[in-house]
């Protein structure tokens, strides 16, 4: 059993460890080979670009031979990195693997599909590619011996970075979080968002919101992105204002212990998803939850 | 510039037919929503050249399922691509990723094209890893998750919409892109389109005549999740009283 992990994390490591025999990682500077010392059996060092999926998939084909398992984590140019690798060495691709383990010359793994309303256990042949969504699997890798060697390259990227711009970003870690209260595209202007700044704030929680929010109407950072393609959260409460409760929006709140909702129409989707609902225009009732919750914290 | 429009014709996962497992048969089929945006993207940037659609078939029963896949693509058709190739093969259907990947790559490297258009997921599967396998089968450089796009002069600037940053990027023609939701708003076919569409060829193909073979199927599992929510609705009174009885609701679950 060998696995390589490209993009290699302590999360990474510690899921490569548990799939049993020697595991490799692929960085692509000294820094990182550093930093990994001692958590893996070798570690490759590529004079490739880290940003440039082709360049780091070409180079993670070179060290994949005799490989059983490549891992890389669910980030955007993980997964373009897992699809490239993925075909060129005729395997399979998991992405945003729940679990996953090696039996009888075979992967199996499961995760969400059909936005989030199923399971699927897969089974896919060795050798196998899979991503890991972050945060899933918690653990320290082994200390082992390393042995740090050199892969030069000459590769010609075909693809150009002109530059990079970096997102706002603010400290809000809604994974995190205990309560939520999440906007929805019933609000009208960015102002009245405050409205749902203050009910976190009197309820303790943090703010998130549906992708168009942060996606088309640049309302908040997308660090508030709740959903498919957004945070997954997982709340003790939920509180989704203004949201219709589209399945790619649930997908992101199924872990939350309760979830209200508040919304002006009663045939919303929403209600079919939540514990609690109110049938309410949110400028009227919102106001008075705010006054309400504050004086009752306030006992 | 000759474009081909990858369009997946996905579960539609808003009315999946649950029993013990997820009835993927019975479960009807729909476009996948970010490849509307691929279709307006190419029908922006085709100019005087074609557009063409690009479906595999993934979920049987075959014979049923060709019908319904016709209709979807009749949709992009109406949208403003000219012709469509369905590759509709028993071997395709639920088909490894890699085979339905060499099955795209094989319609492109028949037809041509100057320009691969994706969408960045799909909605029944949301993995993102067609694009850059076909891009790896063809040999051509990919660009993912792209939010702005402009050609000029054989080169493609795009900007990719990354979790932390913003990055724009160069890459020469031909290429593999990936679209976001954000790129576009996808026109919708007037009658008139519509009607238009009736005539544009859709053209099916199997493997031979595609002359590939593709490996075995995979094995895959589906389990419903059954998410039981309470489904409380407060809908009579006040907006003060129904404010109160929420929070007795929350007060009572220990949440506030
Ligand atoms: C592949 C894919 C991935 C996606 N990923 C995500 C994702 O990660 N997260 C996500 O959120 N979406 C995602 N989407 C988009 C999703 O399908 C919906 O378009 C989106 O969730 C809708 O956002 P919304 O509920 O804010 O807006 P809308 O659907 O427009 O809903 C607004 C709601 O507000 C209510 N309302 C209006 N006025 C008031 C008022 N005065 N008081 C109270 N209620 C009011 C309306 O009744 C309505 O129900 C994805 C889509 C696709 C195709
Ligand atoms: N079977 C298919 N036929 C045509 N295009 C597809 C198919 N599967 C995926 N695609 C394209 O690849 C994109 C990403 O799909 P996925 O990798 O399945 O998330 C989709 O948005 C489509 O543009």
């Amino acid at each position: 059993m060998k696995t390589l992990v490209v993009y290699p994390s302590k999360e990474l490591l510690y899921v490569a460890s548990t799939l049993g025999g020697e595991v490799v990682a692929l960085v692509f500077n000294e820094g990182e080979a550093e930093a990994i010392k001692g958590k893996a059996h070798r570690v490759v060092v590529a004079n490739v670009d880290a940003r440039l999926p082709d360049a780091v998939a070409e180079a993670a084909a070179k060290v994949a031979q005799g490989v059983d398992v490549v891992l890389l984590p669910s980030t955007k140019n993980g997964k373009t990195v897992g699809g490239l690798l993925a075909q060129r060495i005729g395997a399979e691709l998991i992405v945003d693997a729940t679990s996953l383990r090696v039996e009888g010359g075979a992967l199996k793994a499961e995760r969400y599909v059909f936005g989030n309303k199923a399971v699927a256990t897969v089974e896919v042949p060795l050798p196998a590619v899979a991503t890991v969504p972050p945060g899933r699997f918690q653990g320290e890798p082994p200390a082992v011996q390393t042995s740090v060697e050199k892969l030069q390259l000459d590769t010609a990227p075909k693809t150009r970075i002109v530059s990079v711009e970096e997102k706002a970003r603010g400290a809000v870690k809604l994974e995190e979080a205990e309560i939520i209260v999440s906007v929805g595209r019933g609000f009208k202007k960015k102002e009245d968002l405050q409205m749902a700044f203050e009910l976190a704030k009197v309820l303790g929680g943090q703010v998130g919101c549906s992708r168009p929010i942060a996606a088309d109407l640049k309302w908040l950072p997308e660090e508030h992105w709740v959903g498919l393609s957004g945070k997954k959260v997982k709340p003790k409460l939920y509180l989704a204002v203004g949201i219709s409760g589209q399945p790619q929006h649930i997908a992101g709140i199924l872990e939350s212990r309760i979830i209200a909702a508040i919304n002006n129409d009663p045939s919303a989707p929403i209600f079919q998803n939540a514990d609690y609902g109110v049938v309410e225009d949110l400028y009227k009732i919102v106001p008075i939850l705010i006054n309400k919750i504050s004086k009752l914290k306030g006992q | 510039m000759k474009i081909a429009v990858l369009i997946k014709t996905a579960l539609d996962t808003s009315q999946l037919r649950v029993r013990d497992t997820v009835v993927v048969e019975e479960t009807p089929l729909k476009i996948s929503d970010i490849d509307r945006n691929a279709v307006e993207e190419a029908v922006k940037l085709k100019g005087q050249d074609k557009a063409y659609g690009v479906t595999v078939l993934k979920w049987g029963p075959l014979q049923r399922r060709i019908q319904e896949a016709e209709n979807v693509l009749r949709e992009a058709l109406a949208m403003g691509l000219d012709e469509a190739y369905l590759v509709a093969d028993e071997k395709l259907i639920n088909a490894s990723h890699a085979a339905t990947a060499k099955a795209i790559a094989a319609v492109v490297k028949k037809v041509g094209a100057d320009l691969v258009l994706a969408g960045e997921a799909t909605v029944d599967n949301y993995t993102g890893q067609i694009p850059p396998r076909v891009a790896a089968e063809l040999g051509w450089p990919v660009v993912t998750y792209v939010r702005e796009l402009k050609v000029e002069g054989g080169k493609l600037v795009a900007r990719r919409d990354l979790e932390d940053h913003v990055e724009v990027v160069e890459v020469p023609l031909p290429a593999v892109v990936s679209v976001t939701r954000e790129i576009n708003q996808p026109r919708i076919p007037t009658l008139l389109a519509i009607r238009a569409a009736m005539k544009k060829p859709i053209n099916k193909l199997t493997l031979a005549d595609l002359g590939i073979s593709v490996e075995p199927k995979v094995s895959a599992a589906y389990k419903p999740l059954l998410m039981q929510r309470k489904k409380v609705v407060i809908k009579d009174g006040t907006p003060e009283e129904k404010a109160e009885k929420l929070i007795q609701y929350l007060k009572q679950e220990g949440v506030i």
